[in-house]
């Protein structure tokens, strides 16, 4: 039977769920950080985000409403958290927009729920079923640790990038550049949260398999957004450093998510 | 390794060579104590005074040019839009609260005066 594991050790474990299937590493953020896309690629990507995290207040509504009173700390950090993405500024989905727009897409195309791919609609739907159904510990495993702290490993890449390749201004970028920090305080709290009230071995490995799926979801919708609207332009992706290293030992070429 | 002092607490946190940390992350999850309220820049509990080290940080970004204003000039900086490279240390004042919460404290306290005024 498995043991409880220490505060620490459940930390490297959930880095480890996600850590080989991380969103920056899939094919559409690659081709986003080297600079391969074009403004109507970025159009399809603010629109199928919005579907994504659009729905954000409402999934950590139901979080909130499963969460029992004895974790108001817990309570409180979704509160705080749902606040910051609709009140606290500028509402999130309203810089998203913003970006799109910069792009030549309009509010009207981005609110569309048409416009998203399937993968989109299922991450988003996943989203409801975690939030809905789960344990709070579980579903902070899901949508804060799987998800939303994966977000400055990404944006802390493509951010410079948008400004200093894509040419766009800080204004038109700040959706991105909030996320770089705001989601470095969101998902270390939801670390804490998990390592505090994963009190049992088998909450704890739930965790963790939940941990793993919201980084294979993540990833699954980044690489559709690719196949979708950037492959049909670049053909399939090909990293440049596989490619290289492949021409030099074999002819055949290496592709990745 | 570099190191953050978090000097109001004399709590440290070492990080590995080549990474670049969010100051008010570290200080969560190491439980260096500086204080916070919000995650997004907006409110200023988490402001600190870099003493060691600021040629080890990244620049300031928009949002905490706008948040802190001339408090930049005089070596503050806001922990949840900080990253450090290498060793700093930080201070704060253990009871600061929000920029505004100061602000609109202020501005009852303003209001008290006049009204107090107008009643002379």
């Amino acid at each position: 039977m498995a043991e409880l594991m220490s505060p620490q050790e459940l930390r490297v474990a959930l880095e480890e769920a996600f850590s080989g299937t991380m969103a920056k590493d899939a094919s559409f953020s690659r081709a986003w950080a080297t600079g391969k896309l074009h403004k109507h690629h970025f159009v399809h990507w603010a629109t199928n985000h919005y579907h994504y995290v659009g729905p954000f207040g409402d999934y950590l509504g139901l979080m909130y409403a499963n969460t029992p009173d004895h974790a108001r700390d817990a309570k409180d950090f979704l509160l705080q958290n749902m606040y910051e993405e609709e009140l606290s500024d500028d509402r999130h989905t309203d810089l998203l927009i913003r970006f799109a727009e910069a792009c030549g897409g309009t509010r009207q195309y981005v609110q569309d729920r048409r416009n998203a791919t399937p993968f989109t609609k299922g991450l988003q739907g996943w989203m409801y079923h975690v939030s809905g159904t789960k344990s709070f510990v579980v579903s902070s495993a899901a949508l804060i640790v799987g998800l939303e702290s994966q977000v400055p490993s990404i944006y802390r890449t493509q951010y410079p990038t948008l400004i200093n390749k894509y040419g766009f201004s800080e204004w038109e970028a700040e959706f991105f550049d909030l996320h770089i920090t705001s989601d470095e305080i969101h998902g270390e709290r939801g670390y804490q949260i998990v390592l505090k009230y994963a009190d049992t071995p088998q909450l704890q490995q739930e965790c963790i398999d939940i941990v793993r799926e919201a980084a294979d979801m993540r990833f699954a919708y980044t690489k559709a957004l690719y196949e979708a609207y950037v492959e049909p332009d670049l053909g399939p992706w090909v990293e440049e450093e596989a490619l290289a290293a492949a021409s030099l030992a074999e002819p055949e070429k290496v592709l990745v998510g | 390794m570099p190191r953050i002092h978090f000097k109001t607490t004399d709590r440290y946190y070492e990080f590995p060579d080549g990474d670049e940390v969010n100051i008010l992350r570290v200080s969560i999850r190491a439980d260096c104590g500086l204080p916070w309220k919000c995650a997004s820049g907006n409110c200023g509990t988490d402001r600190m005074v870099i003493e060691q080290g600021a040629e080890n940080l990244d620049p300031p970004r928009r949002r905490e040019r706008e948040r802190l204003g001339d408090l930049l000039d005089q070596g503050y900086r806001l922990a949840c839009q900080t990253y450090a490279r290498g060793d700093v240390t930080v201070a704060w004042d253990p009871d600061q609260v929000g920029l505004d919460e100061e602000s609109r404290a202020g501005q009852r306290l303003k209001a008290k005066w006049l009204g107090a005024a107008d009643g002379d």
